[in-house]
């Protein structure tokens, strides 16, 4: 397979704050690569220096064979981007709106109709295509919005966080346009998102950015075997390098450190988000156990402590993921 | 291309927005009508006697000066009103009456000899100079009608004379050619010398507001002009608000993201702006010359050069389109956009001189409306409308509104944030 875009060392930087410090990666021709991150990652920024709507500050890229600092006229042609936002004009109807960037790109005529109407299937918005834009509702809008980015069938098809505020219908709508797109007319694809869940179902390959930094990139496989099992968060009174070095000597257990007080033991995503407005656990000592094999390991620790008369006060089990993958990587949860 | 569906787009969004249309188009056409009528005359006085009131001093009471006074009735337009010397000067200094005609003594003895008289008409400084010219006119008029009658009847009745003591041989002397040329003798004598002189006097200050006023538009002439630049400048705004709305919902992004350069995109923006400043301009030119006429109001003139008018509106439009960009460049948020438009297009429009004729603005702001366009423009479509010069005697005005157009421009693109 070749390569539809390969980044060098993409840098941007306003003033002394460098929101993207150097990332490089490469997507292959029918793949749909993730990038995944929390706000302000610096996600948003790649994308619109790959798109043409910043310049950057160092380094470069090459899309379709052309460089974005040079040939970026060229690069526009293939490329399509969804905005974050809802780019769209709310007064005017849906087919208005598709029409007028199909004319931004030299669409005319009976080619422009049929690529409105294809768009419009695509999205399913076919029967509400001429209702104003601000009588839709937020996944409504989200569809069009994915519409207008598709109407000059781009090559290669950037969404950037094309989810945001969207219900789960809808969600799962765009879901199924984005994996059409990409095994039915084999559109290359770049999605962003701070969703673990969504990267995990939509994408080949991810690259987990953080503080405009690449901190892994690999096959969503790959990344969570950097977890082996999983991750266990144990809390305990109290904890010497005897009971980490007994830990670690487990069957079925990888390492074990002692993670800095006081730190929340991460729930899985549900629980997580219903714990984000909760203060952390308290404990006087945290101990990661990264396991080899899950169920295996939380037995063994257990049953380890109580040998050793060791008080347990808290225990999380997280089980191999992306979400845990970056908080294994970061020490810090996806949507901080 | 671009542009042009940037730019059509644009309008259709323009034109969904009724509040906005009733704000370009309809408002400039209600402060014209209001602001014309309550500047102007709106008619409507019925019955009411419309003549100029005339305070005569008769110091002579012959038969000449009762001719001289039915004749000013005559004449219309004026309505005469008999006083005495004493309390014709009373009422005047009063500000009761505005202006006294006065009729010497022995002005009757003196046309009958056919010697010079002089009329005195005494006008009051608060007098309306349209009234003081009327008035004049008038007595002017009848004035020359009387020398010429009296001359003519004077020289007839000198010849009769003649004849009468001629000698049957020199009778032939006053053939009917004879008589026709000394008759036209004395109506040339009558129109060179008069007999029947006027001497108005005004004070100092009216005599300044009367040199003004025949420089100067009336109030009523200048409010299709005024409102015309105040509201194609308004449309600066709506420029900036698009250009904002299009940051705000991220369609400008994604412009950024399609294959037209930044050029196309900005040029997009401003064309909406150029064709909503042509459209108000017609509508309220159509307005001015047909509505006005049908509101009773005094219609307004295009000029004698149209083609330095379409410039003058040409120059007009981009100027506005121009400071929209600034605006848009300079203003962050909604709230500063609105902020700053009210300053630069009300504040402005003031200081232009959209509100009131030129020549009031610069008695009161001396040369200080001449830092904003505002004030090119009007007075460029000024002299253009009321004046009816052409096109190489408002070089200055064009000139001064294409350096703002450049100015705008320049300060507006340097400061404007693409990112």
């Amino acid at each position: 397979m070749t390569a539809i875009l390969e980044v060098d060392n993409l840098v941007k930087k306003y003033g002394d704050f460098e929101a993207v410090g150097g990332v490089s990666f490469s997507v292959e021709q029918g793949e749909v690569f993730g990038l995944l991150g929390p706000n302000g990652a610096g996600k948003t920024q790649t994308i619109s220096m790959l798109t043409g709507v910043i310049e950057p500050t160092a380094g470069t890229a090459r899309i379709g064979g052309y460089d974005i600092r040079s040939q970026m006229d060229q690069v526009k042609k293939i490329n399509g981007l969804v905005p974050q936002d809802l780019a769209l004009y709310p007064t005017l109807s849906a087919r208005a709106n598709l029409n007028f960037f199909g004319r931004i790109y030299g669409l005319r005529g009976k080619e422009l109709k049929e690529r409105v109407e294809d768009v419009l299937r695509i999205v399913a918005l076919t029967d509400r295509a001429d209702q104003a834009v601000d009588k839709y509702s937020g996944g409504m809008k989200r569809r069009v919005n994915i519409a207008a980015g598709l109407i000059h069938h781009p090559k290669l098809f950037f969404l950037d966080e094309p989810t945001v505020g969207v219900d789960p219908q809808s969600r799962n709508h765009i879901f199924e346009s984005v994996l059409r797109l990409n095994r039915e007319r084999g559109m290359s694809i770049v999605y962003t998102s701070h969703y673990m869940e969504e990267v995990e179902l939509l994408c080949n390959r991810v690259a987990i950015i953080d503080q405009g930094k690449i901190i892994a990139m690999d096959t969503i496989k790959n990344l969570t075997a950097l977890l082996g099992g999983g991750v266990i968060y144990v809390g305990l009174a109290r904890v010497d390098d005897e009971i980490l070095a007994g830990l670690a000597g487990l069957p079925a257990v990888a390492e074990a450190t002692t993670v800095p007080s006081p730190v929340a033991p991460p729930a899985s995503e549900e629980q997580a988000l219903e714990a984000a407005d909760r203060p952390p656990v308290s404990t006087e000592a945290l101990v990661k156990v990264v396991a080899k094999q899950n169920q295996q390991a939380i037995v063994n620790v257990i049953n380890y402590l109580n040998e050793h008369n060791q008080n347990l006060t808290s225990l999380e089990i997280l089980e191999p993921n992306l979400e845990s993958v970056f908080l294994h990587l970061t020490g810090k949860k996806l949507r901080e | 291309m671009a542009a042009l569906s940037i730019a059509y787009k644009d309008l259709q969004i323009l034109f969904k927005n009724r509040g906005l249309i009733l704000q370009l188009f309809l408002m400039p056409i209600l402060f014209t009508a209001i602001m014309s009528g309550a500047l102007g005359s709106l008619g409507g006085d019925g019955e009411k006697d419309t003549r100029i009131p005339v305070a005569v001093v008769n110091l002579d009471g012959g038969e000449a000066s009762r001719q001289f006074i039915n004749g000013l009735e005559a004449a219309g337009g004026v309505r005469v009103e008999s006083y005495s010397q004493a309390e014709a000067q009373a009422l005047f200094d009063d500000s009761q009456i505005m202006r006294i005609v006065t009729i010497p003594a022995n002005f009757s003895t003196n046309l009958d000899s056919n010697h010079p008289s002089t009329i005195q008409i005494l006008n009051h400084k608060d007098a309306q100079i349209q009234e003081t010219e009327a008035v004049r006119l008038v007595v002017e008029g009848v004035a020359q009608d009387m020398t010429l009658e009296s001359q003519i009847l004077f020289s007839l009745q000198q010849m009769g004379e003649m004849n009468a003591a001629a000698p049957t041989v020199y009778q032939q002397a006053f053939s009917t050619e004879n008589l026709q040329r000394q008759a036209r003798a004395q109506f040339e004598a009558a129109r060179s010398q008069k007999l029947v002189s006027i001497n108005q006097r005004t004070p100092a200050q009216q005599a300044e507001e009367e040199r003004l006023a025949e420089e100067q538009p009336r109030l009523e002439d200048v409010t299709v002009p005024g409102f015309a630049v105040l509201f194609v400048f308004m449309t600066a705004q709506t420029t900036a608000l698009s250009i904002y709305n299009e940051k705000k919902v991220g369609s400008f992004r994604r412009l950024l993201a399609a294959p037209i350069s930044k050029v196309t995109l900005l040029g997009g923006k401003m064309l909406p702006n150029v064709i909503t400043g042509i459209l108000q301009i017609v509508v309220l030119f159509a307005f001015g010359v047909w509505g006005m006429r049908a509101l009773g109001l005094k219609p307004v003139s295009l000029g004698n050069d149209y083609l330095a008018l379409v410039l003058t509106l040409l120059l007009l439009v981009l100027c506005s389109t121009a400071m929209g960009i600034l605006i848009a460049a300079i203003a962050r948020t909604e709230g500063q956009i609105g902020g700053l438009s009210t300053l630069l297009l009300w504040g402005l429009g003031f200081l232009g001189g959209c509100f009131m004729p030129l020549f009031l603005l610069e008695r009161f702001l001396k040369q200080l409306p001449m830092v904003v366009p505002h004030y090119w423009a009007k007075r460029a479509l000024e002299s253009l409308l009321i004046r009816g010069v052409g096109l190489a005697d408002i070089g200055l005005e064009l000139a001064a509104l294409s350096g703002f157009i450049l100015l705008f421009l320049a300060f507006g693109l340097w400061k404007f944030d693409f990112d």
